[in-house]
C-alpha cells in the first residue's frame, strides 16, 4: 500500500537531526506545517531544481546531511541533475523521490511514462552509490536509520499516494527569496560559532 | 577590434576574486571549511574551452560539470546559501535555455549568480549586436530585457571586471554578467 507523504516527512522530521530539507511542489505545504523552524529552503517555481539546490548546499557544506523531497513529475524536468549529483559525489546527499506517478499540482496529469518509470534504475545509471525503493511504512521505518546515515549519493524512491496539498491549494507560503535569506544565515551563523 | 584573453589571466582573476570573497566572509567571523578557494559551475562552452582545459589542472578552484544551465544555476545557489564562492561558466545558448530559472532563482530568489557567457561565433570586427548570428545578437537585449547588469570582455584588459561583476552581483543581490567576446586562448 502507497504512504502518505505527510506520515513520511513526519517521520523523517523527527529523525533528521541538524539536516538540511529542500522539498518541491506537493512536499512544501507540509513540510512548512511540519518542520516551520527547520534549515529548508522550498522549490516552486522553476520544477526540477530542487536536487540542484540541494547539492549545492551538500558541497557546501559537507559535515551536514542534505536531505531533498522532490518529486517524480519534478525530477524529469531536469533528469540530467542525476549525472550532475552522481559525479559530484557528494557523501552526504540524500534524493528521496516520492513517486505519485502524477502532476499532482497541475491537475493530476499522468507523467510521461507513467508508473513504469524507474528511477531506481536511472539513478544507479547515473552513477549514483546507492538506489533503491520503498512502498510500505515498516519498510521506510525500518531502513530511515541507514538512509540518513549511508554514504550518498543515495536515491530512495518512495511509492506514495497523493498529498493533502498542492502549492495552488495551500499557497506558496513563506517567499521564496525570504526563505533563501533566512537558511543562508542560519549557516553563516552557525558557521560563524564553530 | 576585440582581442582574445588567455585562459590564465581568467583564472587568475577568479582566484582573486575568490580569496576577496572568502576575506570578506572571514571578517564575518565566517571560517572555510574547504581547501579551494571557491567553484565555477560549468556546462562545456566551446567558446572558454581553453579555460575550462586549465581548470582540470588547477587545485585552487573545483569545477562541477553540469549537464543543464538551470543545474548550474541552482547549484550555485545552493553554494551562495552555504556561503562558498561560486561562478557559473555557460555560454549564450545556455542562457536561452535557463531563463526561467535565471527568473525563478537568481532574480525572484535574489541569489547572486555570477555569469561568464561566452559569444560563441562572435565575429571579430563586428559589435555583437550587429552580429548575424542570432545567438549572438540576442543576448544583451535578453539580459537587458531581464534587467541583468551585464559588461564586456573585450580583452584582457577588460579582465577587471570579473572582480566588479562578481562583487556586483552581491551588492544587487541577483544576476550580473560579463561576456566573452572572443574565444579564450
Amino acid at each position: 500500500m502507497a504512504m502518505k507523504p505527510e506520515e513520511i516527512l513526519r517521520l523523517i522530521a523527527a529523525e533528521r537531526g541538524d539536516a538540511i530539507c529542500v522539498p518541491t511542489m506537493t512536499t512544501s505545504p507540509a513540510w512548512r506545517t511540519i518542520a516551520p523552524d527547520d534549515l529548508s529552503v522550498g522549490c516552486v517555481g522553476f520544477m526540477g531544481g530542487a536536487s540542484s539546490i540541494g547539492l549545492g548546499l551538500a558541497l557546501a557544506h559537507p559535515e551536514r546531511r542534505v536531505i531533498v523531497f522532490d518529486g517524480d513529475g519534478s525530477l524529469l524536468m531536469q533528469l540530467g541533475a542525476l549525472a550532475t549529483n552522481a559525479g559530484a559525489a557528494a557523501a552526504n546527499f540524500v534524493h528521496l523521490l516520492f513517486k505519485n506517478n502524477v502532476y499532482h499540482t497541475s491537475g493530476a496529469q499522468e507523467i510521461p511514462g507513467g508508473e513504469g518509470v524507474d528511477f531506481v534504475q536511472m539513478a544507479k545509471g547515473a552513477g549514483y552509490r546507492e538506489a533503491f525503493a520503498i512502498h510500505e511504512m515498516d519498510e521506510l521505518k525500518r531502513r530511515l536509520p541507514h538512509i540518513l546515515t549511508a554514504r550518498g549519493p543515495l536515491l530512495v524512491e518512495l511509492h506514495t499516494t497523493l498529498a493533502d496539498q498542492t502549492p495552488m491549494t495551500a499557497g506558496m507560503g513563506v517567499p521564496f527569496a525570504k526563505q533563501v535569506e533566512t537558511l543562508r544565515d542560519k549557516l553563516l551563523a552557525a558557521d560563524a560559532r564553530r | 577590434m576585440p582581442e582574445s584573453i588567455p585562459a590564465p589571466l581568467i583564472i587568475d582573476t577568479l582566484k582573486d576574486t575568490f580569496k576577496d570573497a572568502r576575506a570578506a566572509l572571514a571578517k564575518e567571523g565566517v571560517k572555510t571549511r574547504h581547501d579551494h578557494l571557491g567553484w565555477i559551475l560549468s556546462v562545456p562552452d566551446t567558446h572558454q574551452k581553453t579555460v575550462l582545459a586549465a581548470l582540470d589542472k588547477e587545485r585552487a578552484l573545483r569545477v562541477v560539470t553540469c549537464s543543464t544551465e538551470d543545474e548550474a544555476n541552482a547549484v550555485a545557489a545552493g553554494l551562495w546559501i552555504g556561503g562558498e564562492p561560486v561562478a557559473v561558466m555557460i555560454q549564450h545558448a545556455g542562457l536561452y535555455a535557463s531563463v526561467n530559472t535565471l527568473r525563478g532563482v537568481a532574480m525572484d530568489g535574489r541569489v547572486p549568480i555570477f555569469y561568464m557567457i561566452g559569444l560563441l561565433s562572435r565575429e571579430k570586427d563586428k559589435d555583437p549586436r550587429e552580429s548575424r548570428h542570432s545567438m549572438v545578437r540576442y543576448c544583451e537585449p535578453l539580459l537587458d530585457l531581464f534587467g541583468v547588469p551585464h559588461a564586456r570582455l573585450e580583452g584582457p584588459n577588460d579582465v577587471h571586471r570579473i572582480p566588479e561583476y562578481y562583487r556586483l552581483s552581491r551588492e544587487r543581490r541577483g544576476p550580473a554578467a560579463v561576456l566573452v567576446g572572443l574565444e579564450t586562448s
